[in-house]
């Protein structure tokens, strides 16, 4: 379990964090979505340790995350970085060496991996010469190389092909069954959806909202969905706030069944259900609230 | 987790960067191909005497009459001659005619085809006088033991009384070479390092490495690698030289103060390279992109270009006031004193001073290089001015 807990950071008269918590269980993968210059970024270097808190702490397992178990972590930042004139597979065992495995161990788990991600035939190259999405797949390694107890990912998805966005999804799936905490951010919220367990929302450097999916999505304001095949307009006969989208009547505050029996008395109802949001909708929700 | 393999972990993370920076650096084409250059180029200029000057082969010449034997005596005593007795005069005279010989001398004539070199010629010119007088003391009724003690001169000894106020040309050449090899040794590895941290630091593989690493574990291994590559490449470049040397007869040559010296030197080197090297990775972490590196190293290959030519200007007033303080004042004494010490004797509690100051410096840049690259090699945007990198909180 990994506790973010109440962090603050300035940066001279910028307020980038304001009291942020989350936290991310065993097999967990939580979704970190704001909008930019919303503190994800600040926030997951503070966790990694690359920057420090004004105030707040990581806890894991119960206790402040120390040195030697953060070097267990996986880390992908924001800004990519490899050594351009390095060769891909060495690289990518270096890296798993820094994290304390065995020369041996790493060099087997860097093949493992960069096989895995379709870059056997690239071991040799300099990491300069691959393509940016490759770049990026090599980067992916890097932070999985030493099989991480927890992924802790800065917008893992951008700049990917398709094919490459299923790769990772695939990959932080399969470390999150290994029962590894999982914490990505990322601006494409279908894959937030498709992928998390939950999502956080941050803004200006506040939580304001969080929850597993199915959570965020009923906590939302409900809009009741009315298709009728009906000559007169029925906006003035239902209940509640009646707005149009198209042909269907959209209505807020409304008793349903109340607006179901004015509906069939005025023609065949062909849809009758509850919108639900997607995240996307929640998200924009939220952020302009 | 116990303190020892905290240890051990602290330990293996330094290694590792090192390793990586030997095997990325050291090993790259580009320093292989240099080095391969250099070694060739000193392998050259080391064979370069015996090449010219040469194992000719030995002059045959041919020796009749009275002096004969003491000349045979002689010209055996100086190496290089092949020597044939003849009965007479006209029978050496006969080989030269013939090439058996290149040269005779007999009855106070030297026979030649047309003249011999001046090196030969030299040689048989001292040996006959000193043959002459020999015969000559002989002849006037001396023993062989008279004439021994009468000819045997005990070399001039040399008493200066000023302490160190001469020194031999062999002493200034190798005052010369080691500020020469000093300074390339601390110029190289010192923009290498500012290179390297720059580019970890413009392509933003600091921010993972500084999850599983310290900030002084990054500097310090990179400063061990590139040291390790310095020092190989000396080592090549020595051994190859001496070997070469060796192989070509011309070490005997080599003054007898060599070896001690080059240890000392090596020990000089190491503080001042910790020195450089540290103070080039904290001022390399002020920058975010390679073009502006230059602007904050210049204050470092401006101290160090002012070393070397201090050291050269203190090679010919070794004893001045200007080369004393020069060689006990830190950053210069890194050069100054083990040049100096190549040419003149130098009190040893100057050394000692100077050692102890350059010791002290070297931590201090320790230090404050790593502070400094800690303060700001997560700093990115514009150049970070050293007060604010000085004054912000780690
Ligand atoms: N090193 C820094 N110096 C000064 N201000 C900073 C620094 N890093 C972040 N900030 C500020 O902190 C705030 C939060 O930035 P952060 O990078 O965490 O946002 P983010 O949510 O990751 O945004 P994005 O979606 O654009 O990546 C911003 O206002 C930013 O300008
Ligand atoms: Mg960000």
């Amino acid at each position: 379990m990994l506790e973010i807990k109440d962090l603050h950071k300035r940066f001279g008269d910028t307020v980038a964090l304001d009291g942020v918590s989350l936290s991310a269980a065993p097999g967990e993968v939580v979704g970190f979505v704001g909008a930019n210059g919303a503190g994800k970024t600040t926030t997951m270097r503070i966790a990694m340790g690359v920057l420090a808190a004004d105030s707040g702490e990581i806890v894991y397992n119960g206790a402040p995350l120390g040195v030697e178990q953060r070097r267990r972590f996986g880390y992908m930042p924001s800004e990519r970085g490899l050594y351009p004139k390095m060769k891909t597979g060495e690289q990518v065992a270096y890296f798993g060496e820094l994290h304390g495995m065995s020369k041996a161990a790493a060099k087997r788990s860097a093949a493992e991996l960069l096989e895995q991600l379709d870059l056997s035939e690239r071991m040799g190259d300099f990491v300069q010469d691959l393509s940016l999405g490759n770049q990026q797949r090599v980067q992916l390694a890097v932070s999985l190389v030493h099989d991480p107890e927890v992924l802790i990912l800065d917008e893992p998805f951008s700049g990917l092909d398709p094919i490459a966005v299923d790769v990772m999804g695939t990959a932080l799936k399969d470390r999150a069954a290994a029962g590894a905490p999982v914490i990505f951010s990322s601006h494409q919220l279908d894959l937030i959806e498709r992928l998390c367990d939950s999502v956080v929302i941050i803004g200006n450097g506040r939580i304001i909202a969080s929850g597993t999916v199915e959570e965020l999505k009923a906590k939302e304001v409900k809009q009741l969905r009315i298709s009728v095949e009906a000559a007169e307009d029925l906006t003035a006969l239902l209940p509640g706030t009646v707005t149009r989208d198209g042909d269907d009547y959209l209505i807020e505050d409304g008793d349903d069944q109340e607006a179901l029996r004015v509906a069939s008395s005025a023609g065949r109802v062909t849809r009758f259900a509850y919108d639900q949001p997607t995240i996307a909708e929640i998200f924009r929700e939220a952020v302009t609230r | 987790m116990s303190n020892q393999s905290a240890e051990t972990s602290r330990m293996r993370g330094l290694m590792l960067v090192a390793g990586r920076e030997i095997r990325v650096r050291g090993l790259s084409k580009a320093n292989l191909v240099s080095l391969l250059v250099t070694v060739v180029i000193v392998g050259v200029l080391a064979a370069l005497p015996s090449l010219i000057g040469g194992n000719e082969e030995d002059a045959a010449i041919g020796l009749a009459g009275e002096n004969a034997p003491a000349m045979q005596a002689q010209l055996e005593a100086m190496g290089g001659f092949d020597i044939t007795v003849y009965d007479t005069a006209d029978e050496a005279e006969r080989a030269v005619e013939d090439e058996t010989v290149e040269a005779a001398v007999a009855d106070g004539s030297l026979y030649s085809l047309d003249g011999v070199g001046n090196e030969v010629e030299t040689k048989i010119d001292a040996a006959w006088q000193a043959a002459s007088v020999q015969t000559n003391l002989a002849n006037a009724g001396l023993s062989d033991q008279e004439i021994a003690g009468a000819l045997t001169v005990e070399p001039l000894e040399f008493v200066t009384l000023e302490s160190g106020g001469v020194h031999s040309t062999l002493d200034y050449f190798t005052g010369l070479v080691i500020s020469i090899i000093m300074f390339m040794m601390l110029m190289t590895p010192v923009q290498y390092i500012a290179m390297g941290v720059v580019e970890e630091k413009s392509s933003r593989i600091v921010e993972i490495l500084l999850t599983s690493l310290k900030p002084w574990q990054l500097l310090g291994g990179k400063v061990i690698g590139l040291g390790v590559i310095s020092l190989v490449n000396l080592v090549a470049m020595v051994a190859v030289g001496l070997g070469v040397s060796a192989a070509t007869g011309m070490l005997g040559d080599l003054p007898p103060g060599t070896a001690a010296a080059a240890v000392s030197t090596i020990g000089w080197w190491l503080m001042a390279f910790a020195l450089f090297g540290t103070l080039a990775g904290g001022v390399g972490s002020l920058v975010s992109r390679q073009e502006e590196s230059g602007s904050v190293l210049t204050p470092l290959i401006m101290s160090l270009t002012l070393s070397y030519l201090g050291a050269i200007f203190l090679l010919n007033a070794p004893t001045s006031t200007f080369a004393e303080v020069l060689s006990i004042v830190p950053p210069f004494s890194g050069i100054a004193m083990p040049t100096r010490m190549a040419i003149t004797e130098v009190p040893a509690w100057q050394v000692g001073l100077s050692a102890v100051l350059l010791a002290a410096a070297a931590a201090g840049a320790l230090a404050l290089g790593s502070q400094l690259y800690k303060r700001s090699v997560l700093y990115t945007g514009s150049r970070m001015k050293l007060t604010e990198a000085l004054r912000r909180a780690a």
